[in-house]
């Protein structure tokens, strides 16, 4: 702790042109505070954050040899950094300038309490003087990254990544679970809207990635272990050639979908004739006939769409898929209208709930209709019944469309249009600490302005892991997260904010209340002279004081707002309250 | 229980124009008809489409009590022909029920 | 069912094949309005009335029977009546036009031709010659029927070296003008109709007229031909022409091509229109079509609204 005696304060009043001046004496505020302890020098002027003013202020920096600033004018969100440059230039450390708010807190609030609102704006200062007097000077945390990027996942996602970080000049090593790339893409023919065969488009990607030098690919590949943070992690892999460790500065996550697995008698499935969409288009990819179970030719094909996609939860069934999965409608479309290409005769119904053909694939589904498939809308309460007679399946659905008329359609394959899931991926996700939302897919910070960063700093999704999407709304996210990785690695290294937990290791007993608690599991458990201890780690540690209240022995504190500075504030604000 | 039967859309097909199956059910023509008719037009084509023959041959005096004053026609957001529907339905009922 | 429509499509459908018009008329009946103004016989451009002004006092003196006979047990000897009419043109006994009606629909047509002939227009007529578009058969999708008659009146429009016709209803006018090139091979017509040929000439009526109207719009007319400022720029100088609730593309059916299978269900429908139009305050409501005149001529008179056809307004 630095001693009070060597504080040499700077305090500025704003008058915010008004904003405050005009509810709180800005001139009695300066007055009553210049005779504090460590204050150096005390004024008021009418924009703090204009260039006059801050020139003023650096002046008096250099020329009263200030060491602390104390600037009581608007919110910290307003203009903290602005600030923080200023004393930077001034060469005052930036995290020994404390910013009072003396507008939203004082002046706004209290527009009808002169008086009052003065004497309050004299404590907030006094307690903001308070707290600067204990202020230490912190520099930013510096981590040198590593320009190589982790990209978890082989399908068209993830190697649309490792080609797009290559271009950028940082190296990848994409893991891929199973023997092959590609993943659902590679078995699919015919894709919408170009008609591009899905098993040339992993063609051409497989062949680009032979020509980079920078990508290493490692299939039939699990990852096993995490350590490190952002910029600077390593990730234990495990290949049929053994074990190995990954140095990588950011890692992608691309882990794709899997398909709702229909449960028995679920819309009938498990009788002859009842398949999946997934299935269906693997055994067309394959170069199979549309043909029933027992080799018929189809005549009348109905689709049952949303199976396991907007579920509702009941007593019986807790656990429901309540996501809607946006790329089955128009997949079951396009399907469809292939089929009308290739089986001109073909009857087509679509059982649906609401067709979420959005944006362009409007016109697929307009298509499909105009060109004979007949659309039928049920309602989520009285679902279609599948049931056989004979060798033919009976579909038994209520159609609100007609009067609710209770259709029957003698079907010779029952298509379920099943939705997309995040793919079963407990392990990987607990050893590389992924967020995850309520569906299990991987969980974005903010969905529109960071949809591609998580709150694990330095790693980054993409794809279908994320939630539905199709092959183009996949790769946009994918090259999203590599404009995010680049900017993280491109530099070389990356500073972060001082403002940390810091283990006081006199204190510390190892009783390990604050593991649990941190939600960026940035506490460690470590033995120190002997004895079991925490410690944090720095680059990972956002400084949300969360662990802080939980420690038994007080052995924690935040950089910056030490308990010391926070009670010594307190403490100014209560002797102001009392007089 | 009605079966559907994809037969009929085929047959009245072949007696002119139909283009129900871009009707979307909402219901424009049915407020808009001077008639009042609240199963033509947009029923009728479903159970056309659909192949209730029962139920379109249970209309035909809608079908054929239709103004054809397109109120409907050029306020169908989905753009379908629904006099021009009408008229052909009418074609093809002349030919299979009135033998005309 | 109120009437075994099937007999009376039936009954058209004979008719217009053995006959070449789903109401045959006499030729004195259908060419009487021209007489006294001389038209030339024939030309590259003709009037063409397709015969609805002439037909409609024969059609109401049908339904008035037809009216009474609904929903009572005479509708079940329609069969017969439907044999019988092809070996005798029922219609002939069947239906007993007033003679003073007759004169009415007449006198409409002659004040058409009137005011063209002021407007400096040249045409002249095909008399007897003069065959029905057969627009109530293809109203009724009796297609087969329609499509023979068709390829007659084209041959008749060919055989008199007619190019441009002026027409006078919009039935008539839709089916030369939308429904001909369709369905006939090689057609080709210029088919105009009086509203827009006055229109365009810039042609206002000579005498001062002082009554307001109030203008109901043909469904065809506006909707389907795109012809519902053209009567009202005709009469810009004139009275003041007010529209309805519901006028041009939205105006509201007169109930009329219901008449002939559904005489009860025409009649409501032109009581509800007779209301919107008299809504607007004026005693007058002026009419583009015979239909319109026939079907609201009656609704009118319950409410004390005159119904004049167009050519009477300006003529």
């Amino acid at each position: 702790m630095k001693p009070e005696t060597q504080s040499r304060i700077g305090i500025y009043v704003c008058h915010c042109g008004g904003n405050i001046s005009d509810y709180v004496d800005v001139a009695q505020v300066a007055a009553a505070v210049a005779q504090e302890p460590g204050v150096t020098i005390s004024r008021t002027h009418m924009f703090t954050c204009s260039d006059a003013a801050q020139q003023e202020i650096i002046k008096d920096i250099q020329e009263q040899k200030l060491n602390g600033l104390v600037i009581a004018s608007c919110s910290p969100k307003l203009h903290m950094y602005t600030f923080r440059a200023m004393a930077e230039r001034a060469g005052v450390n930036p995290y020994q300038y404390v910013q009072v708010n003396l507008r939203e807190q004082d002046s706004w609030a209290h527009t009808h309490h002169r008086d009052e609102a003065t004497r309050k704006g004299i404590a907030l200062v006094k307690a903001g003087i308070a707290k600067s007097r204990l202020s230490e000077p912190l520099v930013p945390l510096r981590v040198n990254t590593k320009p190589r990027v982790l990209v978890v996942g082989g399908g068209v996602t993830g190697l649309k990544t490792a080609l797009a970080l290559s271009d950028l000049g940082i190296a990848v090593d994409v893991v891929e679970r199973s023997e092959r790339l590609g993943g659902w893409v590679a078995d699919w023919k015919k894709l919408y809207p170009t008609g591009q065969d899905g098993q040339a488009l992993v063609a051409e990607l497989e062949q680009a990635l032979a020509q980079r030098a920078n990508i290493k690919v490692h299939t039939q590949a699990k990852v096993t272990g995490r350590s490190g943070n952002l910029g600077d992690f390593t990730i234990r892999i495990r290949t049929p050639q053994g074990e190995q460790d990954l140095n990588v500065g950011a890692l992608v996550m691309a882990t794709g979908f899997a398909a709702y697995a229909p449960l028995p008698q679920e819309f009938g499935f498990g009788l002859p004739g009842v398949v999946t969409l997934p299935e269906l288009k693997k055994s067309l990819s394959r170069g199979e006939p549309l043909q029933t179970s027992d080799g018929r030719p189809v005549k009348t094909l109905a689709f049952i769409y949303c199976v396991g996609s907007r579920q509702k939860k009941t007593a019986a069934q807790p656990q429901v898929n309540t996501h809607c999965s946006r790329t089955c409608c128009t997949a079951a479309a396009h399907l469809g209208l292939n089929l009308t290409g290739a089986y001109p005769a073909l009857r087509q119904y679509h059982l649906y709930r609401d067709v979420r053909t959005y944006g362009k694939h409007e016109l697929i589904f307009g298509e499909n209709r105009e060109k004979g498939a007949v659309y039928v809308r049920f309602d989520e309460k009285e679902p279609p019944v599948v049931s056989t007679e004979g060798a033919q399946l009976r579909v038994k659905v209520k159609d609100t469309l007609t009067r609710r008329e209770e259709l029957e359609i003698a079907a010779d394959l029952v298509v379920l249009v099943t939705g997309m899931l995040p793919r079963e991926n407990a392990e990987l996700i607990n050893i590389l600490k992924v967020p995850v939302d309520r569906n299990g897919f991987f969980k974005e910070i903010h969905p529109k302005l960071r949809p591609v960063e998580t709150v694990m700093d330095g790693l980054f999704i993409a794809g279908a892991a994320q939630s539905p999407r199709l092959i183009g709304e996949a790769v946009s996210s994918a090259l999203a997260a590599v404009s995010k990785c680049g900017a993280l690695l491109k530099k070389g290294y990356v500073d972060l904010e001082p403002m940390i937990a810091v283990v006081k290791t006199d204190k510390c007993t190892g009783c390990n209340a604050c593991l649990g608690v941190c939600p960026y599991q940035a506490i460690e458990k470590t033995v120190c002279d002997g004895r079991d201890q925490v410690t944090v780690i720095p680059f990972s540690c956002k400084g949300c004081g969360a662990c802080v209240p939980l420690c038994p022995e007080n052995a924690l504190d935040v950089k910056g707002y030490t308990d010391e500075q926070m009670t010594a504030a307190i403490t100014a604000l209560a002797q102001e309250a009392a007089v | 229980m009605t079966r559907v039967n994809a037969e009929l859309l085929k047959t009245v097909e072949a007696s002119g124009e139909f283009n129900a199956v871009a009707c979307m059910n909402c219901g424009t023509c049915t407020a808009l008809c001077p008639l009042g008719l609240t199963n033509l037009p947009r029923e009728i084509f479903r159970d056309v489409v659909l192949g209730l023959e029962e139920k379109v041959l249970a209309n035909v005096e809608t079908v054929f009590s239709c103004l054809l004053c397109r109120m409907c026609q050029v306020n169908c957001p989905a753009e379908v022909k629904i006099a021009d529907n009408v008229r052909t339905l009418r074609v093809h009922l002349n030919k299979t029920l009135h033998h005309l | 069912m109120a009437f075994p429509i099937r007999h009376l499509i039936g009954i058209l459908a004979d008719n217009q094949r053995l006959r070449g018009s789903v109401m045959p008329l006499g030729t004195g009946r259908l060419t009487a309005w021209a007489k006294g103004l001389s038209l030339p016989r024939g030309g590259s451009r003709v009037i063409y009335t397709g015969h609805m002004y002439q037909m409609m006092p024969s059609l109401a003196s049908m339904e008035a029977g037809l009216g009474l006979m609904a929903d009572t047990p005479v509708t079940r000897l329609m069969g017969w009546g439907r044999f019988f009419n092809r070996f005798v043109n029922l219609s002939f006994f069947l239906t007993w036009p007033s003679g003073r009606q007759q004169a009415q629909y007449d006198l409409r047509l002659k004040k058409i031709a009137q005011s063209l002939r002021q407007a400096g227009i040249q045409f002249g007529y095909l008399y007897e010659k003069e065959l029905y578009t057969g627009a109530l058969v293809y109203d009724l999708g009796l297609d087969e029927v329609f499509k023979k008659h068709a390829q007659r009146v084209w041959a008749m429009f060919q055989k008199h070296g007619v190019r441009s016709v002026i027409t006078v209803d919009p039935h008539t006018t839709e089916m030369l003008r939308e429904v001909y090139p369709k369905v006939v091979p090689g057609f080709q017509l210029e088919v105009k109709s009086y509203l827009e040929v006055l229109a365009e000439s810039g042609w206002t009526p000579p005498q001062a007229l002082t009554e307001a109207v109030t203008l109901h719009d043909s469904c065809i007319y506006a909707r389907t031909l795109q012809v519902s400022a053209q009567p009202r720029a005709v009469l810009a100088k004139g009275p003041l022409v007010d529209s309805p609730d519901h006028a041009g593309a939205a105006t509201h059916c007169c109930g009329g091509p219901a008449e002939s299978l559904y005489p009860h269900k025409a009649e409501t429908v032109a009581a509800e229109r007779i209301n919107q139009l008299a809504a607007r305050g004026c005693d007058t409501v002026a009419v583009l079509c015979p239909i319109c005149l026939h079907n609201l001529e009656k609704a009118g008179r319950a409410r004390g609204i005159r119904v004049k056809d167009f050519s009477e307004i300006i003529g």
